[in-house]
């Protein structure tokens, strides 16, 4: 009997098919083959990696103008399956001649918050679990040292007295440290200086979040969630339509209004007056004339030399 | 061509099946290791359902156990150069083989890495994106690129110097120099680069103020090679013991010497026999075979007979001319096997050569006719150069984990855990003296902060575990080797907290924006860990089960067609058929 042989292990024809081993090789691999699809069964429930389309569509950069049409559509499609309401998909592209800058006056803001939540509303935020691109941080007065800032007040109303606000949120440095860190080149910074992602395109490594010395990026833990009525139609490619599950996200200057000329949601709710957004290449903007006017003005982490378009000044 | 392919197929299967045989401790293990891979794979597919939220990591952390393991890990990969570099560089001949051993876990520790980054990875259907040419790599401006790209050399120069090397083994044949030496020494520099590169994916980073310093890159190359040796350090034991030869084996004692077998002198049909089964001894003309006459005897011995004792001095070399011999040797109260001699193979002629006590001992594994030669003759044989490429070859592959080799060890341990130490000390004093603001970090780390605390006990566990170890290696006490094994799981265990959650996890806390939001591994992202390390160490039994008996001469082409006598008693057991 070949099995009875002392060197077994060392044969190169394996030994003959006698029913014994071949009863006892077919019950090891039925068990193997049926411990490995148990534990892969969760995968049943998957319902995110679906269509070829999603998972062979190409990087932004590499569209044709039809691609895109095609793609558009098909998100369109997808939002109106999964929420039931049809929305506007556009590839907005940057404009000529605008250079977009954010003036923060931070003798104005009352900490309400009201900023953040607009945000989430307009740009298509997961609200379980919440993801917030605005974080307003509270300052004892006399000190930008954001160690000391509390992140989660609440109190009976604000302002506080002895207490000053600093909404932070990404400043679309002229110098992005999340760019230069990507692998794959999905975020980039595009001609009127805001720094956007390719929802479809990122790997979800994180290393931009790692990057960011502003705590700016958010990341899709898990599948966003938004009340279908809480939907915000009005979306743009690279701004506001709906992430999927493990990818990047951040402020993009609400690029669905700012590239048609409107403000950004969380400038027009601001109760206070303390935002300010305009392009700072036309003298005339207010943001121009902010920046040339305001004897201080403070760029967070200038050190860093990520050079913000987000500036923060006082009224003096 | 098509026969080169064939040999290869044949190579492959034969390697292949030698993997899913084994003594019942070799079952118990690998099915041990495979229950915890599917766990973990049960947790992953539990993950890419429901998202990374399954993990313990937040927007504040956002990088936890897993970029840690795999930092850890691409140092175990970088450390297997420490093995190549005496050999290759100092001409270390104790460590020769073990070099295999080495580069086989950094094979095995690359697997690992890339695992754990795919399992770090938000939208691993979407890896094609990192492919050069096919997806958008952002090569040179991210760190993270380089990595791929070094990481993926480094698994493919591994591959291909194991795999030539034991293929060539395997064969019998010399492995060109050319085919392989060039590629040791890129792979030293290639070591280097791996751990560099992943210093700098932190050190790069402004916005962090924790991980910008100089310091981590020479930090996480100490770090590594006291690591990556102290595990090579067990492996390497784990190896001899598990190889160690079964009691029935083991030199009988009571057997007579070399002598007792009575010698008869040799015939020209002795040396003929030689010639048929070492080719190389075919050009040795007819009056030089007369000579060997002379002085040449031929011993018939039967099972069991010992025919040199290690530690005894005698000045003969044998060659076998039929049967079949093992060559045994004592380490550490154990007999290993280290290699099987067949017919036209040699033995004892090292010490024989050197005028040196036998290095081990060679008892005959069935009936034996072997030749006995004076070293002088085996000198002047050695004049035909055929003759003395092929035995010079022989000499050094000899499979010997010895004691030795594992000091060699612990010296690259002992001085690399000193300048760990150091540099760790460098840190602190700039960190804390200074007092600036970026120093928050380190007293989250080392004594916390506003009432936070939670990688405290960690950090001076891992400072605890270093100093020990630096003390006892410090010591002659780890010259022993119960000691040493202690210092090296010490020096293991220090080193994974320390460059894990003592590295990856303080540089995001608290956050660029002064939020302090600790962090703890959840128990599926634990599950996960552990299958990948399970994963990893299946990966690494395999490779040691297949190249073992390929160094020992036990897995040849010469025995492709011919069954080979007595080998593990363990292996019968294994099938079934005692």
């Amino acid at each position: 009997m070949p099995t009875s042989e002392p060197n077994s292990e060392f044969r190169v024809n394996p030994p003959g098919l006698d029913r014994r081993s071949f009863l006892r090789t077919s019950a090891v691999l039925a068990t193997g083959l049926a411990a490995v699809a148990a534990s892969l069964r969760p995968l049943l429930d998957l319902d995110d990696y679906t269509s070829v389309d999603r998972f062979l569509q190409k990087y932004y950069k590499e569209l044709t103008p039809q691609e895109m049409d095609l793609v558009l559509k098909r998100i369109e499609r997808e939002v109106e399956k999964q929420y039931g309401i049809r929305p506007h998909v556009r590839d907005l592209k940057p404009m000529d001649g605008v250079e977009f800058v954010y003036a923060l006056n931070l003798t104005r803001c009352i900490g309400c918050r009201k900023c953040v939540h607009a945000c989430v509303a307009e740009n298509n935020q997961s609200r379980n679990p919440e993801i917030q691109y605005i974080r307003v941080l509270k300052l004892p007065h006399g000190s930008l040292d954001v160690e000391k800032a509390e992140h989660d007040y609440a109190p009976e109303s604000v302002p506080e007295p002895g207490y000053f606000y600093m909404p932070v949120q990404c400043q679309q440095c002229k110098n992005p440290p999340c760019v230069k860190v990507c692998p794959v080149h999905a975020t980039w910074q595009e001609t009127d200086g805001i720094t956007v992602i390719d929802y479809d395109w990122c790997i979800g490594c994180r290393y931009c979040e790692a990057a960011c010395p502003y705590w700016a990026r958010r990341f899709n833990f898990t599948k966003p969630s938004i009340p279908p009525e809480r939907i915000n139609p009005d979306m743009a490619y690279l701004g506001n339509r709906p992430r999927r599950q493990g990818v990047m996200e951040k402020c993009h200057f609400c690029i669905q209004r700012t590239r048609v000329g409107r403000y950004p949601a969380c400038l027009e709710v601001c109760p206070a007056g303390a935002r300010k957004f305009g392009n700072v290449l036309d003298p005339n903007s207010e943001v121009a004339q902010i920046l040339r006017t305001k004897r201080v003005f403070i760029q967070l982490k200038e050190e860093m030399g990520t050079s913000p378009r987000f500036f923060y000044y006082f009224d003096v | 061509m098509m026969r080169a392919i064939r040999d290869y197929g044949i190579f492959l299967q034969r390697c292949i099946r030698i993997a899913f045989v084994g003594d019942w401790r070799y079952y118990a293990w690998m099915g041990a290791l495979t229950v915890i891979v599917l766990f973990g794979l049960n947790a992953y597919a539990k993950q890419l359902v429901s998202g990374l939220i399954s993990t313990g990591m937040s927007d504040q952390v956002s990088w936890g156990v897993y970029i840690a393991n795999f930092t850890f890990l691409v140092g175990v990969a970088a450390a297997a150069v420490m093995m190549v570099i005496p050999v290759y560089i100092y001409n270390n001949e104790e460590m020769h083989d073990l070099v295999i051993f080495g580069e086989l876990l950094a094979v095995a520790a690359i697997l690992m890495c890339l695992a754990f980054v795919t399992v770090d990875l938000g939208r691993p259907d979407r890896f094609w994106h990192l492919i050069p040419g096919v997806g958008q790599f952002n090569f040179p401006a991210s760190m993270l690129s380089w990595d791929v790209l070094v990481l993926n050399g480094y698994l493919l120069l591994n591959l291909h110097i194991c795999g030539y090397l034991l293929y060539c083994r395997y064969q019998g044949k010399k492995p060109a120099k050319w085919f392989y030496i060039p590629f040791v020494f890129i792979a030293i520099a290639w070591a280097v680069s791996i751990h560099t590169v992943t210093a700098f994916l932190y050190v790069g980073l402004g916005g962090r103020p924790f991980w910008n310093s100089s310091i981590v890159g020479p930090r996480f190359l100490a770090s590594a090679f006291t690591a990556g040796p102290a595990l090579i350090i067990l492996a390497l034991q784990v190896v001899r013991r598990v190889t160690a030869t079964t009691p029935s084996h083991a030199p009988i004692r009571d057997t007579a010497g070399p002598s007792a077998p009575a010698p008869r002198s040799a015939t020209l049909d002795d040396l003929e026999k030689l010639a048929r089964h070492l080719p190389e001894f075919r050009p040795v003309p007819m009056e030089e075979r007369q000579k060997l006459l002379a002085s040449a005897t031929v011993l018939a011995v039967p099972t069991g007979a010992t025919l040199l004792r290690q530690g005894e001095m005698d000045n003969h070399a044998f060659f076998v001319l039929e049967g079949r011999i093992v060559v045994q040797r004592e380490e550490s109260g154990r007999f290993r096997v280290t290699r099987t001699v067949a017919p036209g193979g040699q033995f004892g002629e090292v010490s024989a050569l050197n005028g040196t006590p036998r290095m081990a001992t060679a008892v005959t594994e069935e009936p034996a006719l072997v030749l006995r030669l004076p070293a002088e003759d085996l000198r002047r044989l050695m004049q035909y150069r055929e003759l003395d490429q092929v035995i010079r070859l022989r000499m050094t592959e000899r499979l010997m984990i010895t004691d030795r080799a594992l000091l060699t060890l612990r010296s690259i341990v002992q001085v690399s855990m000193l300048i760990n130490v150091f540099l760790l000390l460098n840190e602190v004093f700039k960190e804390f003296y200074s007092g600036n603001l970026h120093v928050v970090s380190s007293k989250y780390l080392f004594v916390g902060l506003h009432g936070h605390h939670a990688l405290v006990p960690w950090i001076w566990t891992a400072i605890t575990f270093n100093l020990i170890a630096m003390v006892l290696l410090l010591l002659p006490v780890s010259r022993s080797l119960r000691w040493l094994n202690l210092t090296c799981v010490l020096c293991i265990a220090g080193i994974w907290i320390e460059k894990g959650m003592g590295l990856v996890i303080p540089g995001f806390i608290p956050t660029p924006l002064g939020q302090i939001v600790e962090y703890t591994p959840s128990f599926n992202e634990t599950l996960i860990c552990l299958g990948i390390w399970a994963f990893g160490l299946l990966c690494y039994t395999i490779f040691l089960r297949m190249a073992v008996p390929i160094l020992q001469g036990r897995l040849s082409r010469a025995n492709e067609a011919r069954p080979v006598p007595g080998i593990d008693a363990a292996a019968l057991e294994s099938t079934g058929h005692p």
